[in-house]
């Protein structure tokens, strides 16, 4: 007596399982546990086990079939027993019991879509295959199936959703530098993607997080302070650098022990603000809010760039010091800067700051003042300025100032004047050493 | 009121194309005409033009062809046989349009059809119904206002090929394709042909190396480049030439081929958007009204027949296909049917520069080629010019004038589409002999390495 084999029950919720492949054929010995048929649900991929022991006598089903649970799919006896399938429902004719094909290349093979005689399926597709289609948003119709009969199996919907696109010869080098982004399809012959297909990637930038602390902690809150407690006002103008120039060029090539060959230019322009100021008291002060504090020296502050930050050590009384001096105590403080390791002492109490963003070409900038100071200058690159010498045009190097001043405590004239001379003095340099 | 899937307007290269492929998919499809089936290409273009220049062709061939070793006693051009050959050649086309017509289940209705509305098209008094509208209907020549434009001895192409006797002489204005392929054929059948251009140099979409040779095989027509016609009276045709001199030549028959406008007429309800004097559309091919499509001339991206064809089948494609298409214009070949065949497809030299692109070219002489040395001797003129991507080795773009460039040039389209590169189509076999070969040639010239 024949035993039928049934599809299974998948929980609650499957109705059909299909069947994607035959382990076992017509003759074969099995057993309780063999491994019938792989069959496929609309979440998963299940192994069917034999329910009974003898030899197969048929399976009810082909491959790519949709087969309802608890449906007979295959029958087990005697070797050589005969066995009549019970008639499956909408089906007019008994369907053969299938022999597994030696040859099976023929169905596994095809590349047609073939739609299955299954009585619950619509398109040649697995219910896998039609969920992983509807997550993909996939044409099904524009798929080969793979699996038996041309049945579009889960595996082919995903294989195209990866498809490579298809790049012509210049738009597969262009994409061998891995910044461009390659589209799926393109807009050339057969959906080609061609070299104009390609779009540049947005860099991806790695952003890192660092806690605001030390001098960052300290530079955020006074530039934040100086620009939301102050009337910030900046004049810009130039001054004829040609003596600058040639002052340096001397000091470079003067005799070695005269110690005058490292002297800046931005050594000559503190120079020339620390000479300058004790004329323009008002721009030499600080300001606070109820009171003005004016200061008969200059104590002259210079920003420098360095690791840790912007820091401002301060040249005290420069006004009494040569310029050689200035210099060499300028290099001593923006070393120790450098090296963090300025005194406290070395970083307070300017009365005026000069910064110089010139070596690093800048033409002009917008200095924001060193609180509680009321003037900060702001020293740009030289560049030739084109001048009206008597009838003819001269290009003459000048050299770039903006000057920031508190409006609370400046007016803008005094400061222009300022701004006037201080151009002057640069301009004559030479006789300022004099002085 | 009769409804369709898809209205199609107009039965030239875009608009038959159209219908036969949505027909070939099971669309109900009408395709209305108001001439005759097949458009300007195949009854008043392409077509006629083909067989009378080739009539011409033997006619030189039966003169000219004694140091080949042939001798034609007394060969005379018959003008009225010629044209019946030509007529017989469209009316087989003709027949054969309205047969794939049938084959494909095509309604076709003649008659002159007006937009009623955006979905909705008249003819006559019956109106028809469509989800979507092809607008197909082609371009005219342009008349420019010029003194005596109208008098009867002025023709357009389209009248021009109906004629019965030749007359003496023949002045062409306009040195674009249509204007050349004429000149081509009158002077070779023996008509005094003079061809004023306003512009320096003839053919505008020619590289500049080819151009001049393209004048240099036509050596019985009399070329005025930068001239201005001003006026036409019955025996003369007054211009200004290069030099700003007023001159007039003797002219028994007048050509005007100075370009072309699109055909709105019927159009006006639809109101749709314009660039310039064609109907503006977007890459898919649509007009202002999504569902209004305008292939071929009217559009005015690309005056030819292949072009409409190619636009038909992006149209079809979108509407009823499988794959979404935009239609390109890279690659569409050109073909000027001259005694001396010339044809080009991408960028020229100076069109690239113009894009900014580095380019680097090559130009070969034919004379080279085998079979062109068997054929024509080594005097004929024939050149070949590549233009590649300094940087990508793309090929940009080919240039031909000799014999067979036009049936070449389908190949230089295949490797520009497929943006190929000098060493990929290094790898692709030519046939021996074969004037093709000299495109291969080329880009060795250009690049010997392997």
């Amino acid at each position: 007596m024949a035993t039928e084999v049934l599809m299974p029950k998948q929980g609650n919720t499957v109705e059909s399982c299909t069947i994607i492949e035959w382990k076992v054929a017509v003759g074969d010995m099995i057993s309780i546990g063999t491994i019938v048929c792989e069959a496929e649900t609309d979440k998963s991929t299940i192994e069917v086990e034999s329910t009974a022991e003898g030899s197969v006598l048929a399976l009810l089903y082909q491959e790519g079939d949709d087969v309802p649970v608890m449906t007979p799919i295959l029958a087990v006896g005697e070797k050589g027993e005969s066995y009549t399938p019970p008639k499956k429902e909408g089906e007019l004719e008994q369907p053969q019991a299938t022999e597994r094909q030696n040859d099976s290349s023929t169905d596994k093979n095809s590349n047609l879509v073939t739609h299955t005689q299954s009585p619950t399926a619509e398109v040649g597709a697995s219910p896998r295959a039609k969920v992983a289609a509807k997550q993909l948003d996939i044409n099904l119709s524009l798929l080969r199936g793979s699996g038996a009969k041309g049945l579009i199996v889960e595996k082919d919907v995903l294989a195209h959703s990866q498809s490579a696109p298809i790049l012509t010869p210049v738009a597969k080098e262009k994409a061998q530098s891995g910044n461009y982004t390659i589209p799926q399809t393109g807009s050339g012959m057969g959906q080609r993607v061609l070299s104009g297909d390609l779009t540049l990637k947005q860099e991806q930038k790695e952003s890192t997080t660092t806690s605001v602390t030390g001098i960052r902690k300290v530079i955020a809150q006074r530039m934040f302070e100086s620009l939301s407690t102050t009337a910030q006002f900046t004049l810009n103008s130039f001054a004829d650098a040609r003596m600058l120039l040639s002052l340096r060029k001397r000091f470079k090539e003067s005799d070695e022990h005269l110690n005058l060959r490292t002297i800046t230019i931005n050594d000559l322009i503190l120079y020339v603000v620390s000479r300058s100021l004790k004329d323009f008291p008002a721009l030499n002060a600080h300001y606070y809010g109820e009171t003005i504090e004016r200061f008969s020296s200059v104590h002259l502050g210079s920003a420098v760039d360095t690791p840790k930050g912007l820091l401002v050590p301060v040249i005290k009384s420069s006004e009494s010091k040569s310029l050689k001096q200035i210099s060499e105590e300028f290099k001593d403080l923006a070393n120790q800067a450098i090296e963090g390791k300025s005194l406290p002492d070395d970083l307070t109490g300017s009365t005026f700051t000069v910064t110089n963003l010139g070596s690093l070409g800048i033409e002009s900038f917008t200095p924001v003042l060193n609180i509680p100071e009321v003037a900060i200058l702001g020293v740009g690159a030289i560049a030739p300025k084109a001048v009206q010498v008597e009838n003819e045009i001269e290009f003459i190097p000048h050299i770039a100032l903006s000057l920031t001043i508190n409006h609370q405590a400046v007016d803008g004239a005094p400061a222009a004047r300022f701004l006037q001379h201080l151009s002057h003095m640069i301009a004559q340099v030479d006789l300022l050493l004099a002085i | 009121m009769k409804e369709f899937d898809l209205i199609i307007i107009g039965s030239g290269p875009g608009g038959y194309i159209a219908a036969q492929r949505a027909g070939q998919l099971g669309k109900e499809v009408l395709l209305i005409e108001k001439g005759e089936l097949g458009g300007v290409c195949t009854n008043e273009g392409c077509i006629p033009t083909k067989s009378l220049l080739n009539s011409a062709k033997l006619y030189k061939n039966a003169l000219e062809s004694e140091s080949k070793g042939l001798s034609v006693k007394e060969a005379s051009y018959n003008l009225p046989q010629a044209m019946e050959a030509k007529n017989e050649t469209i009316n087989t086309l003709r027949s054969g349009i309205e047969f794939l017509m049938r084959s494909a289940k095509v309604t076709v209705v003649k008659g002159f059809a007006t937009c009623v509305d955006s979905h909705t098209v008249q003819v006559d008094e019956q109106l028809y119904k469509a989800p979507y509208i092809i607008l197909a209907t082609g371009s005219s020549p342009i008349l420019p206002p010029i003194e005596g434009i109208e008098l009867d001895h002025v023709l357009t192409s389209s009248e021009i090929l109906s004629l019965e006797t030749l007359p003496e002489t023949l002045t062409i204005i306009g040195g674009g394709v249509i204007g050349l392929e004429f000149a081509s054929y009158f002077s070779t059948v023996g008509v005094n042909v003079t061809l004023i251009e306003m512009e320096k140099e003839i053919a505008p979409m020619m590289d500049h190396e080819i151009a001049p040779l393209l004048r240099r095989t036509m050596k019985k027509v009399n070329f005025h480049l930068g001239s201005t016609v001003t006026k036409i009276d019955q025996k003369q045709v007054y211009f200004t030439n290069a030099k700003k001199e007023e001159s007039t030549i003797a002219s028994e028959m007048v050509l005007v081929s100075v370009g072309r406008k699109a055909n709105t007429a019927g159009l006006e309800q639809l109101s749709l958007t314009q660039d310039g004097a064609f109907i503006h559309v977007n890459e898919h091919l649509q007009t202002s009204i999504p569902h209004i499509y305008a292939i071929g001339d009217i559009n005015g991206k690309s005056l030819l027949a292949h072009s409409a064809s190619r636009m038909a089948d992006v149209v079809i494609s979108n509407l009823f296909g499988k794959v979404k298409q935009q239609m390109r214009y890279e690659a569409i070949p050109w073909a000027i049917y001259t005694l001396s065949e010339a044809s080009g497809c991408g960028l020229t030299e100076n069109q690239a520069l113009a894009l900014g692109r580095s380019v680097k070219t090559a130009s070969i002489q034919m004379r080279s080629n085998g079979r062109f040395l068997a054929e024509l001797g080594k005097r004929e003129v024939g050149l070949c010019k590549v233009v590649v991507d300094e940087h990508t080795g793309a090929l940009l773009g080919v240039h031909l004038i000799g014999p067979y460039s036009s049936e070449i040039i389908f190949g230089a389209a295949t490797m520009i589409e497929a943006e190929l590169r000098v060493e990929d189509i290094k790898e692709i076999v030519f046939p021996h002999p074969s004037v093709s070969e000299v495109i291969k040639d080329a880009l060795f010239a250009l690049d010997p390495h392997l």
